[in-house]
């Protein structure tokens, strides 16, 4: 296969790089999230938003392979990825910041960075490039970094990759607001520098919201918004109503999106 | 000093040995999570490869093969060695690939399990087609008198451990500085963030197992010159090697190689102070240093073992509850019955040893299968009662005083065994009552300050007149003797199977399943496991004791640490966790009728009965997590379920409700008061001095965003972390109470991943709560089923309920306690809109019966329509507090949920 068969499936509107079909995740025989789906063309951006508890992360958990979907598939460009096979997943292309981060934390951090490379081109002072504050760190184990520092490490080896879809889950976890502000337009530069799909799992919605194209927000394990974000960061009325749990007001003022 | 440093020197062999095995055991633990006791058997293959390819033959171990194949000439030690380790290496890579890869989401008990059935299976290879003959090698490494700082050493000693240095410094090198080195310790470090960096965890894992393998085969060969190969050599040497592997922590390769070779250095440095020092034991001294440095290392560390952060099963299978325990003991006892019968012979000596191991089985049904503690010295604490008795019957003890009485000793023993397991958890504890058997084994059973070289005497048991004993001249095994062993048989099979059905047995349950979760239930946890361990060694000594009378003299070798070993695996492989397969451990355990039969009817050597054993073991815990069992209790499952198809229909019927906002009550006094309550880890402050009151008779919400220490909050007022400040229970301080005392003072609470029964009833997992009720009055099962609508499902298994009953279910376990403020910790977490809604019209019934309520959600519709006052957390503080219409309105509450949009607007507070 040639490097311009990707190339040209990325540069074909209508030709989305990432389809979700009917995912049901959840953990034994509990359900958590009851259907997703999603088309996603590369380069786009889409928030998963909604409140806590509501089933964003079962559902990254469950996209990256990590957690086997309980029904439906993922695919990447068109070819359907093995339930439930996390290394599988990453080989393709499919790579999940998780919110624990995961890093390793009793290496360095280019260690860190080394590790994720596999055979991909990006070299380690390319990923510095990109994140210079790292760069100074390079030598420190990545437990001893801050916490602004460690998530930018968790998606430094993520994009080590060369992802096609990158899933970030609450980046924002546990990080001061400024910190958060600093990180958030990152996304939107990688999407649109990488032409990676960017699906975003976010507590700061307004933030999110700016930098995203579209919006779902998750109640209770189901869809209730799917709209572009520019649109919902208006609606700010909807938006807390959802977060309030009050999935009623929100059928009522919103037909369901098209 | 030049004689100690003599002996010190002279312990550098074993010393090098154990550091070798200590070496390959970090390095299978670090990539793959299991223990491998299995690694003796790894060095022991290198080392009869390389013997015999020595010779010009080539080994081949499986049975029905021909033993060695001739290769024309002898081999030279480079070739030999050579090809001695490329296949031990390959043969670890096949361990890995067909037992331990398969076993990867078992926890490490279980695949320390699996790894006990290879050990069984290698071990009983090379016994097979090796026989107990010593095997020799001709020296490889320089063997010359050398002088060290005034002392004698010959040099292999020393050769052999500057060689294993070597190597474990080339592969702490290789581990540092590779690629593959790299991504194992990145994996080693997390194996979820190893599979998001696209590494293949599986692989290095694989190439790790090659790895021990090769370092256990140069183990082997060198060692082979120094000490004669015996099947059995390496076996036990896995517990200085584990002691090693421990003060490495089971991940650093220098550090624990270094252990390895100190401790060879001192026992052998023990040696020379015995006859120093008359008071050091005259056997068992190098055992008790083992057993030392263990509880040293891990109980005063008190540290789980590194795990590597992956989503696993539960360890153990269910234990499910009998259904009935008259009939299986009718049943049972008739047919044990006609078996004394009908059988003699071999058949009857079967039966009979079968009786008797299936009462050291079901003390392993007891400790492991229904507290989850991990117990490999069941078979020694047999054999304490064993000698005890002896000694006792000498004394003039008659029978049945003596057994009982040496089984309260063992049960004392027990005690003693099981204390460790009270600081740690999970697989240290087998760790741990493996090196404390090898130690009573060494320095009680094989002293002979304390039993004869011809072993102890044992005196067959009489009473009233009658001649019970197992042999009376040529008589042997007399019948009499049969019926003594299958009623004791009876009586520790139906007491066991009370148990179970007992409070206690639940409180065993409920400590295996979460100590955290049982302590919150008002569970004792650590009196719980003392109990448990005193009940299980009780029952191993009667066991020993019959043991002790069938044998009628009893040495090391009757209770033997490696049999020992042998019939943990056999209890697994039948059934750990429940009454029916404790006792058909004996029946498939080796002597038992399963071995005789195989034996007889199919013409097969007694000896493959460790293997197939092995083979049995490493399947059943890929398949069957229940052991034979499992199947049987399973098909009596489907035909309960079968009866509950009505019942069933109601448990999964969707809960639907609609929960009407309500003024909010003022409720009566203050109930539960917190002042300035902080909680901090490290640097960070989770809880920052929280000051709430609880009125009587209210719900009172607890909500903020993720990580606002709402848990860390509840998990302070409930005990389960330290904090500071006060909390005060009906103008009580609770500050000093340990968990299930709070529990105790009525302070109920549920967590936010309640483990159920899922095998248990309704009522039974409720009934587990009713110890919190100590010193007052429990509430009814009855009242308790009623409050939560649960009644018409009280005999359903909570494995059939939706997961809003289950929610309710776990409710009903701390409410049955009676508290006087129930602590909920996200209840309605996963459940749709209108079953929290459903949920909320139950927990409202619950406040207006006099219950008061501090619950955490994040389900906002339910908070806010439910609660009678609100306490919202951000980053450890109360940001907002008062009734829902005010929170509603409150536009900090909704900033702290939406995120900020701008720091600089944020930055005004």
């Amino acid at each position: 296969m040639t490097i311009a068969e990707p190339l040209a499936a990325k540069a074909t509107p209508g030709n989305p790089v990432f389809v979700c079909d009917g995912v049901r995740a959840g953990y034994g025989k509990v359900n958590v999230v009851h259907q997703f789906d999603l088309e996603a063309a590369a380069g786009s951006v889409i928030a998963v938003l909604g409140p806590n508890g509501s089933g964003k992360t079962t559902l990254l958990t469950t996209l990256a392979g990590l957690l086997p979907a309980q029904a439906g598939t993922v695919s990447i460009d068109g070819q359907a990825l093995k339930n439930g096979r996390p290394g599988i997943a990453a080989r393709r292309g499919l790579v999940l910041v998780p919110d624990d981060r995961a890093l390793f934390t009793g290496l360095t951090v280019e260690e860190n960075l080394k590790a994720a490379r596999g055979k991909h081109a990006t070299t380690v002072d390319q990923a510095f490039d990109r994140f210079p504050a790292l760069a100074k760190r390079r030598k420190i184990n990545a437990g001893d970094l801050s916490g602004g520092e460690q998530q930018m490490l968790a998606v430094a080896r993520a994009l080590m990759q060369e992802p096609r879809v990158l899933l970030i889950d609450e980046m924002s976890m546990g990080l001061a607001p400024v910190i958060v502000e600093e990180l958030m337009p990152m996304v939107r530069k990688i999407a649109d520098e990488t032409g990676a799909v960017v699906v975003l799992v976010e507590q700061h919605v307004q933030l999110a919201l700016e930098v995203a194209d579209r919006a779902m927000v998750l109640v209770h394990g189901a869809v209730v918004l799917d709209r572009p974000a520019t649109e919902l960061a208006k609606q700010t009325e909807l938006l807390e109503a959802a977060y309030l749990g009050d999935v009623e007001s929100v059928e009522a003022k919103a037909p369901a999106a098209e | 000093m030049d004689q100690h440093l003599v002996f010190l020197l002279f312990g550098l062999a074993n010393g090098a040995i154990y550091a070798a095995l200590a070496l390959t055991l970090v390095v299978t633990y670090r990539s793959s999570g299991v223990i491998n006791f299995a690694t003796g058997g790894l060095a022991a293959l290198g080392a009869y490869t390389y013997a015999f390819l020595r010779r010009g033959e080539l080994l081949i171990p499986i049975p029905g093969l021909p033993k060695t194949v001739d290769l024309g000439s002898e081999l030279t030690f480079w070739g030999a060695a050579a090809i001695s380790v490329v296949i031990t290496s390959l043969f670890g890579l096949v361990l890995y690939l067909a037992v331990f890869r398969p076993l990867r989401d078992v926890p490490p008990v279980g695949k320390a399990v699996a790894s006990i059935g290879v050990m069984l299976l290698l071990s009983g290879l090379y016994t097979v087609r090796l026989g107990d003959i010593g095997i020799t090698t001709e020296p490889i490494l320089p063997v010359e008198p050398w002088k060290i700082a005034g002392a004698n050493v010959t040099s292999d000693r020393v050769w052999f451990a500057i060689v294993i240095l070597a190597i474990t410094i080339a592969l702490a090198a290789s581990f540092k500085f590779t690629r593959f080195g790299l991504l194992t310790r990145a994996a080693a470090e997390s194996e979820k963030g190893a599979y998001v960096s696209g590494i293949q965890p599986d692989r290095i894992a694989a190439v790790n197992w090659m790895i021990s393998g090769a370092v256990a085969a140069v183990a082997g060969i060198l060692i082979a010159p120094i000490v004669p190969l015996t099947p059995n050599l390496f076996t036990l040497l896995i517990v200085p090697a584990l002691a090693a592997a421990v003060i490495g922590n089971f991940q650093r390769l220098l550090p624990a190689v270094i252990a390895g070779l100190a401790i060879g250095m001192v026992q052998s440095e023990l040696t020379y102070l015995k006859g120093q020092h008359d008071w050091l034991p005259s056997s068992g001294r190098d055992e008790m240093l083992v057993l030392l440095l263990i509880l040293i290392v891990l109980v005063v560390r008190a540290k789980p073992l590194p795990s590597r952060g992956v989503v696993v099963r539960p360890a153990l299978g269910r234990a499910p509850r009998p259904r009935s325990i008259l009939l299986p003991t009718v049943v049972g006892t008739a047919l044990g019955a006609v078996g004394v019968l009908t059988l003699s012979g071999d058949w009857l000596i079967a039966l009979i040893s079968g009786f008797i191991f299936s009462v050291i089985g079901l003390s392993l049904v007891i400790v492991t299968g229904y507290a989850g503690q991990i117990s490999l010295a069941q078979l020694t604490l047999a054999g304490v009662a064993g000698f005890a008795m002896g000694r006792l019957i000498d004394g003039g003890v008659p029978f049945p005083i003596a057994p009982v009485l040496a089984a309260l000793i063992a049960a004392a023993i027990g005690v003693v065994v099981g204390l460790p397991a009270l600081r740690i958890r999970g697989l240290p504890v087998a760790v741990v009552t493996l090196a404390t058997a090898v130690a009573i084994e060494a320095f009680w059973f094989h002293n002979l300050d304390f039993v004869n070289v011809s072993g102890q005497d044992i005196d067959g048991p009489t009473i009233l007149g009658i001649d019970l004993s197992a042999r009376v001249g040529f008589e042997y095994p007399r019948k009499e003797f049969a019926f003594l062993c299958l009623a004791v048989l009876v009586i520790v099979a139906v007491g066991v199977a009370k148990l179970r059905t007992s409070r206690l047995g639940s409180q065993m349950l409920a400590v295996r399943a979460n100590e955290k979760a049982a302590a919150g239930a008002g569970i004792p946890v650590v009196r719980v496991k003392i109990i448990a361990f005193a009940m299980g060694a009780f029952t191993a000594g009667l066991g020993g004791s019959m043991l002790s009378y069938f044998q009628a003299n009893i040495t090391f070798i009757t209770f033997s640490v490696f049999l020992g070993l042998t019939v943990f695996a056999t209890t697994y492989l039948a059934g750990i966790t429940s009454v029916s397969g404790g006792v058909l451990s004996g029946v498939v355990g080796a002597g038992g009728l399963l071995a005789i039969g195989i034996n007889e009817g199919l013409g097969l050597g007694g000896d493959l009965y460790p293997i197939l054993s092995g083979i049995g073991l490493v399947t059943i815990l890929m398949t069957q997590p229940e052991g034979i069992v499992g199947p049987f209790h399973n098909w009596l499952d489907a035909r309960r379920r079968a009866k509950l198809a009505d019942l069933q229909a109601v448990a999964v019927q969707a809960l639907e409700g609609h929960l009407e906002p309500q003024e909010p009550v003022p409720g009566g006094d203050v109930v539960l008061q917190t002042r300035g309550v902080a909680v901090r880890y490290g640097g960070v402050v989770a809880v920052d001095g929280v000051d709430l009151d609880v009125r009587e008779g209210t719900i009172v919400g607890l909500i903020g965003p993720n990580g606002a220490g709402k848990t860390t909050l509840l998990d302070a007022m409930s005990g389960f972390t330290r904090s500071t400040g006060t909390i005060e229970l009906h103008g009580r301080d609770l500050s000093s109470l340990k968990p299930h005392q709070r529990v105790r003072a009525a302070m109920g609470r549920t967590f936010q991943h309640t483990e159920l029964y899922e095998d248990l009833s309704v009522s039974e997992n409720i009934v587990v709560g009713a110890a919190a009720a100590q010193g007052r009055d429990p509430k009814t099962l009855e009242e308790t089923l009623e409050l939560l609508g649960l009644s018409d499902v009280a005999e359903v298994p909570v494995a059939e309920l939706s997961q809003g009953r289950r929610q309710l279910v776990s409710i009903g376990r701390a409410l049955i306690g009676n508290p006087r403020v129930l602590l909920l910790d996200e209840p309605a977490g996963g459940l749709d809109s209108r079953e929290s809604q459903w949920l909320g019209q139950r927990l409202r019934t619950l406040r207006d019966s006099g219950v008061t309520i501090l619950l955490i959600d994040h389900d906002m519709h339910l908070v806010l329509n439910l609660c009678d006052d609100i306490y919202v957390l951000n980053f450890g503080k109360v940001i907002a507090h008062g009734v829902p219409a005010q929170i509603r309105a409150d536009r900090t509450v909704a900033e702290a949920y939406l995120g900020s949009t701008h720091a600089d607007q944020e930055v005004v507070s």
